[in-house]
């Protein structure tokens, strides 16, 4: 038996072999399990890449001569992966760089357009944000009414394909504002009642009648509508993009009634004023950036920071999400929005349950990915401090089904280079 | 008594003498046939003449001949002959003047849109380089009578106005115009009145300037070159020229904002010119401020409308600062008249030119008096354009320049003439004849029996049936004669009105002529209550700033202990637990354990104020280096390479509510930065946040002038689009030659003065000045080490590159901001004397910051070089204790020396250190209370002090917030339940500028 006990200050040089098919137990650890609990000190299996075994060290006995490495993370946090959705991490690298921008494609109705395949494994920002505890995210696309397919990916991988958590897992679908904003992002004019409001939606209306009709005649192939037709038959998820309370509404109202399954709302700063209609319909929320700035200047200052808070105790279920300016280096700081939602009344369990399991349910991957529980897949990481705050977010470990992932990055070389100058 | 009415009337019929020879005046027009020249005199009597604001003649007489008032009195000789108008006790008013018009004049046009920038004049000839500035422009070379426009001034009582070409910066010359339909020989009264100015740019498209503070620095240099331009005679400049030669006018300066007030006042009190202002309508909001700048004030009457709501979203959009502004718009012109400010009104702004009337009216319900009001709309206008002698009253002499009213014009009176230049206007006739009433029909062998009944303007009549089914009919009544209709056209017919009955004929379907009387029974009962002025005169609250979280009473600074609170110094002693901090007066005056109060004290006498701060953490206010905040209109005067001139100082926003959320990040003062779109960008201003103040409160009292520069992707137009490749630079090679091309130039400039002032005062006496160069002025300071340089950085090429600059013009780059691969040369910043200030973990935004790394800040820290952690973000901007907890992640820092990254840190390197950035004795008492560690992302600002004044409290917080929503709530529904005849607005709401460095845009 080649054992290997680690005291958590080795690096990943020496976890270098461990594989998939050893066993891994963690011991002492502060298990965050994503369920909303926690366990103070654990005991976790890791067998063949999966969660064998999580239970409380002060209640489980178990042989440590059994396992292939031993990892001794007394006092340290251990968390299931965070997961980040509706990003362009991944397919986009410097944003004034066009050349390096995927995510955007010509044209209102993209239903068809995968990000899976954009999906750049070898992206240096990527590496940048695995080191908080992301390693999941969500890649999506932007722009026109109907921008394509998102994919599950893990932020890891030699290429797009063994990236691939869960592929062309929804259709993003920017629903019309009711309002809208004239000039451009640096001068932002007035914003008005959207005039072609009812206009843009009846085309959307139309759009989707004319899909449900192709989906049940099932005709010849049509590259478009034949992704709408998952919608319809619930093998993917309708994303809808709105916040204004009034669009969440109208489109949750048109897409149930339309016959479409599994709807989840991006963006959501409005919610509060649609609980109702959400609640009957059992619909998700991917909120927008927890750090943003209130609505108004009348608005509670704290508005987006206590947001969670307030959706958690209306029991909807809600995930974080980093999407807006910067979105895909930014990523990186998802944890600490985590970390903001507590500050602002949010448990702190719910918080992380915020950034993995609810985000894995929503997103479709709950019965591999999301938590620490047994059967799962070992997509965690170990941080010797809370990672939801800045001051102590300090990855020391992160596996992705059981492979550690190399915690190396363009900036720690930088560092390193330039520090002993 | 009686000898002096006697030599009262000989000296008027003298008078009368003299005006009736000059009237057969004579004209500079040939005449095509006969035309009578004979001026007759109208008698208007029985008048109710408001003579002017101070004199009222119940029942009198008004004698003009021409264009001019010959006598106006309670007993008045009426000349033979003159035509006389029996006004039945209607009242006389003398007409209004406006002095913001573009009555008759072109709208200037905007030049078509090219999508390459244009940097230069496309005006050709010798006049201003810049197209906003042009004195030039001599509106009454323009002016063409307009009938149309003229029917909007006269319909609301005006006669005179002052019209100029409402472009640019500086806009030329304006006219004054009588409305009369005459020759614009006879119109024009004075073609060269005032002289004009604003803020706007206009239609010009050259690419300077494109930020308000871009138009006041090239304002205030158009000053300075024009008072050099007089001395010195080597060139031609019409512009110029024109400029010296209205000095002696008055200037008429437009604001759009409440805050430009300040800015015209810096720009008077350097230049010594006086301003006639322009107002915008919310001079209420700043009142004290305004008041103590003592400008005579053109107020438009633009009250906003009523909002339409129609659901909770609407309500939900709509800010508390327009439905305050809504409430107390109307209240404004009486605001100030209380404060003893001279104002007239203006029609500009207006939705509706029948808004006037009815606004004019609103204000008197709201409790300006109508004396005031009637001052403001004739003889203060008329003296600030010094035409008090011709124009503003009923008195001897003046233009026959008056309105007719029904009665009282503040209250219902109806205009049914105005008198312009002595030619009548018609407005409403007046009815002579009220022909209402209850009639009997007769006609061969009919019988019929009709009402007449409405409004003497609008009447009704109507044909009461035997079965009292009813038919309406149309009428009309001129005169003496009416005309009525039936609604089905069976009875159509003429007839005359005498004496209570109608004759004459009617037509019936077939055609036929038949002749009829029609007998009034009875006068119709008018149901009309009396007309009563609905006051309204209880002035709402006015927060400062007026909007949410907006203080409504004065804060002052408390003696005050806080007791027990773990304090982080900044200092020696680090962070001390179980610690009392005293302040008082603004200023930090003991720091230890269990301090006693009557020691501390001493001398105080008012209650000292106990916080217990235990389990709290008691920090310094947190100082952002590079903050874009409270900016009004452009942060980025983007247009030429170098703009030292630019002065952030000018457009400061008071208002800005991202004050109040960055106080409640702990934030307690910063640098406002000018964006980083050109090499050499403009000065700052450094603040604190005192929200509530005024923009020249908020500035940091003696403070160093700083100045930004920028190098790399922004300053290059990289990423300004493919047509942005014409200016200097375009690559890191040309930014180098911007900087040494703009420092010889100030080197020379210096030079030039030096040698200037050190001439011996006989020979300085002749000779002539050298031009004063606001731009050149700023660098000089740089070379001189009076002003400070934060540079915009990213790559180490360019950053050694400016040392290098600095190190052989002989100063130093005082701050490094961004300089995301400062770390690569840390040793050279060192040694240069430099400080960064830096993102915590920004980067990949563009192709500059790929080297971009969190560690930064920690390793600059730990090589010695003074390292702030700043924002350059609204929302960032409130969690920079966050920001700087990453440098504990990110490169190890100490915890103490992360937080001085964002608070003892950008102190040195703004040069505030010896009164900011650490609890010491004697500092402000800019002070923070946590909930724990400050930089923990669990921990929250509790309270934040500036000058040891409360204007952020967690608790006082939810208070204003239930305070905001109930004052909202009470103005919408007091809105709603209003007149529902008026008219109303969309909900629209206002995002929000949020700038960064690369915020590039066209301000107008």
């Amino acid at each position: 038996m080649n054992k290997k006990i680690f005291l958590l200050i080795l690096n990943l040089f020496l976890l270098g072999n461990i594989s998939a098919q050893k066993t891994t137990l963690i011991m002492g650890g502060i298990a965050h399990l994503g369920t909303g609990e926690k366990i103070e000190n654990s005991l976790i299996v890791v067998r063949d890449g999966k969660f064998d075994l999580v239970a409380d060290a002060s209640v489980v006995r178990i042989d440590p001569s059994a396992f292939d490495t031993i990892i001794r993370a007394y006092g340290k946090h251990i968390y299931p992966a965070f997961i980040a959705p509706n990003t362009t991490l991944g397919i986009t690298e410097i944003d004034a760089v066009r050349a390096s921008k995927d995510y955007n494609e010509v044209g209102s109705y993209n239903p068809n357009v995968r990000s899976q395949i954009a999906y750049n494994t070898d992206s240096k920002i990527i590496k940048t944000v695995r080191t908080n505890g992301v390693l999941v995210t969500q890649t999506t696309p932007r722009g026109g009414v109907i921008s394509g397919l998102s994919s599950v990916m893990y932020l890891d991988g030699w290429n797009w394909e063994d990236a691939t958590l869960k592929a062309d897992d929804g259709i993003h679908l920017n629903w019309p504002s009711s309002f809208i904003t004239s000039g451009w992002w640096a001068e932002p004019g007035k914003t008005s009642k959207n005039k072609n409001y009812d206009d843009r939606v009846k085309e959307i209306k139309n759009y989707f009648e004319i899909a449900k009709s192709y989906s049940e005649y099932d005709s010849k192939m049509d590259l478009e509508l034949v992704s709408i037709k998952e919608l319809f038959k619930g093998t993917r998820n309708l994303y809808i993009h709105a916040n204004y309370a009034n669009d969440i509404r109208e489109s949750v109202r048109f897409f149930k009634k339309i016959g479409i399954k599994n709807i989840v709302i991006v963006g959501g700063r409005d919610a509060l004023n649609a609980v109702s209609i959400l609640k009957e319909n059992n619909i998700s929320i991917i909120l927008e950036r927890v750090h943003s700035l209130p609505v108004n200047e009348d608005a509670s200052i704290d508005q987006f920071y206590k947001l969670p808070s307030q959706l958690s105790e209306n029991n909807i279920l809600f995930c974080l999400s980093y999407s807006g300016d910067m979105e895909a280096m930014g990523t990186r700081n998802l944890p600490f929005t985590a970390g903001t939602a507590v500050a602002y009344g949010l448990d702190m369990e719910k918080a992380i349950a915020s950034i993995s399991l609810n985000t894995a349910i929503i997103l479709g991957i709950e019965k591999t990915t999301g938590s620490i529980e047994i059967g799962k897949n070992a997509t965690f990481f170990i941080s010797s401090g809370d990672a939801l705050d800045m001051r102590t977010n300090n990855i020391e470990l992160s596996f992705i089904k059981g492979i550690p992932v190399d915690l190396n990055n363009h900036q720690k070389e930088l560092f390193k280079k330039y520090k002993n100058r | 008594m009686a000898f002096n009415i006697y030599i009262m009337k000989i000296f008027k019929i003298l008078f009368l003498c003299l005006i009736s020879i000059s009237i057969f005046s004579q004209e500079s027009f040939p005449r095509n046939g006969v035309k009578s020249t004979f001026s007759p005199i109208y008698a208007f009597t029985n008048a109710h003449l408001i003579i002017s604001p101070d004199k009222e003649i119940i029942n009198g007489t008004l004698l003009i001949q021409d264009d001019k008032i010959i006598d106006a009195d309670s007993i008045v000789d009426i000349p033979k002959g003159a035509i006389i108008k029996d006004l039945k006790g209607d009242y006389v008013y003398p007409s209004f003047i406006d002095l913001y018009s573009d009555y008759g004049l072109p709208k200037a046009k905007r030049g078509e849109y090219n999508y390459r920038p244009q940097y230069e004049s496309n005006k050709n000839g010798a006049f201003h380089w810049n197209q906003s500035i042009h004195p030039e422009i001599n509106s009454a070379e323009q002016f063409v009578y307009d009938n149309k426009q003229a029917e909007n001034y006269i319909n609301s009582g005006f006669g005179v106005v002052l019209s100029h070409k409402q472009d640019g910066i500086s806009r030329g010359t304006a006219v004054l115009v009588s409305l009369a339909n005459q020759k614009e020989q006879k119109t024009v009264i004075n073609d060269k009145a005032a002289s004009c100015f604003s803020f706007k740019k206009g239609v010009s498209m050259q690419k300077y300037p494109s930020s308000l503070m871009g138009s006041i620095a090239l304002l205030k240099q158009l000053f300075l070159d024009a008072y050099w331009y007089q001395n010195s005679n080597n060139t031609t400049n019409l512009s110029f020229n024109a400029f010296n030669s209205q000095l002696d006018l008055p200037h008429l300066f437009e604001t759009s904002l409440v805050t430009d007030y300040n800015r015209i006042y810096q720009i008077s009190d350097e230049f010594e010119i006086d301003f006639v202002i322009k107002g915008n309508g919310k001079e209420y909001e700043r009142i004290e401020e305004i008041k103590s700048y003592e400008y005579p004030i053109i107020l438009p009457l633009n009250f906003p409308l009523r909002y339409e709501i129609n659901n909770p979203e609407e309500s939900d959009i709509l800010t508390l600062s327009k439905l305050k502004h809504w409430e107390t718009a109307p209240f404004n012109p009486r605001v100030l008249s209380e404060n003893g400010l001279n104002f007239c009104f203006t029609m500009s702004d207006l939705e509706k030119p029948s808004d006037f009337i009815k606004n004019l009216r609103t204000s008197i319900e709201k409790g300006l008096t109508k004396k005031d009001a009637l001052q403001a709309l004739t003889i203060t206008p008329a003296t600030l354009i010094n035409e008090e002698n011709r124009l503003g009253t009923l008195e001897i002499g003046k233009k026959a320049n008056f309105i007719i009213c029904s009665s009282d014009i503040f209250e219902n009176g109806e205009i049914y003439e105005n008198w312009t230049n002595g030619i009548q206007n018609i407005i409403n006739e007046k009815t002579k004849n009220d022909v209402r009433g209850y009639y009997t029909f007769t006609a061969e062998n009919i019988s019929k029996t009709f009402t007449v009944s409405g409004k003497v303007s609008k009447l009704k009549m109507e044909e009461i049936t035997s079965d009292s089914t009813s038919v309406k009919y149309e009428i009309e009544v001129k005169g003496n004669n009416i005309i009525f209709n039936s609604s089905d056209i069976s009875l159509r017919g003429t007839a005359y009105f005498s004496d209570g009955i109608f004759t004459g004929r009617y037509q019936n379907l077939k055609g036929d002529n038949i002749p009829f009387s029609m007998t009034r029974d009875s006068i119709f009962q008018s149901t009309r209550k009396e007309f009563i002025m609905k006051y309204d005169t209880i002035i709402p609250s006015i927060w400062n700033p007026n909007k949410a979280y907006g203080n409504n009473y004065s804060i002052s600074s408390l003696p005050t202990i806080f007791r027990n609170a773990t304090v982080w110094t900044n200092e020696n002693e680090g962070v001390t637990e179980n610690t009392d901090v005293a302040i008082n007066d603004g200023k930090i005056i003991a720091i230890g354990r269990n301090l006693i109060e009557s020691e501390v004290f001493s001398k105080v006498k008012i209650p000292v104020q106990i916080i217990d701060a235990s389990g709290k953490h008691l920090t310094c206010g947190i100082i952002d280096e590079h903050s874009h905040i409270a900016i009004s209109k452009g942060v980025n005067e983007g247009s030429q390479a170098v703009t030292a001139e630019v002065e952030i100082g000018d457009a400061i926003n008071p208002n800005d509510h991202n004050i109040y959320r960055q106080l409640a990040g702990g934030v307690t003062a910063s640098q406002l930065l000018h964006g980083s779109a050109n090499p050499i960008g403009g000065q700052s201003a450094l603040i604190k946040l005192r929200w509530g103040g005024s923009a020249e409160e908020m500035k940091i009292e003696g403070a160093d002038g700083f100045i930004k520069f920028a190098l790399g992707e922004n300053v290059k137009q990289s990423n300004w689009g493919n047509f942005n490749t014409i200016r200097f630079p375009q690559t890191r090679m040309g930014v180098e030659q911007v900087f040494y091309d703009a420092f010889y130039r100030a080197e020379a400039y210096k030079n030039l003065w030096n040698e200037y002032n050190d001439l011996p005062t006989s020979k300085k006496r002749k000779t002539v000045a050298p031009r004063a160069d606001l731009e050149l002025d700023a660098l000089v300071e740089i070379l001189n080490s009076k002003r400070f340089i934060t540079c915009h950085s990213y790559v180490q090429s360019e950053i050694n590159m400016l040392m290098h600059v600095a190190d052989s013009m002989g100063f130093t780059i005082n701050t490094f901001t961004h300089i995301l691969e400062g770390y690569k040369l840390a040793n050279k910043l060192k040694k240069h004397g430099a400080g960064a200030s830096t993102f915590s973990d920004w980067w990949a935004y563009k192709f500059e910051v790929n080297d971009a790394i969190p560690y930064n800040a920690s390793i600059l820290n730990s090589k010695g070089v003074v390292t702030a952690i700043n924002s350059d973000d609204a929302e960032m901007g409130r969690r920079l204790n966050q920001e700087a907890a990453k440098a504990v992640k990110y490169g190890g820092s100490s915890e103490e020396d992360a937080w001085k990254m964002v608070t003892l840190n950008p102190a040195i390197l703004l040069h505030l250190e010896n009164r900011m950035g650490s609890i010491k004795i004697g500092k402000d008492a800019d002070i923070v209370i946590w909930s724990g560690n400050p930089l923990s992302v669990y921990s929250k600002v509790e309270k934040t002090f500036v000058d040891g004044k409360l204007l952020f409290d967690k608790t006082k917080n939810m208070e204003l917030m239930k305070r905001d929503l109930k004052e909202k709530m009470r103005i919408i529904n007091k809105m709603v339940n209003g007149n529902s005849d008026e008219e109303t607005q969309k909900v629209e709401i206002t995002e929000d500028h949020h700038y960064h460095c690369d915020t590039i845009e066209d301000y107008e």
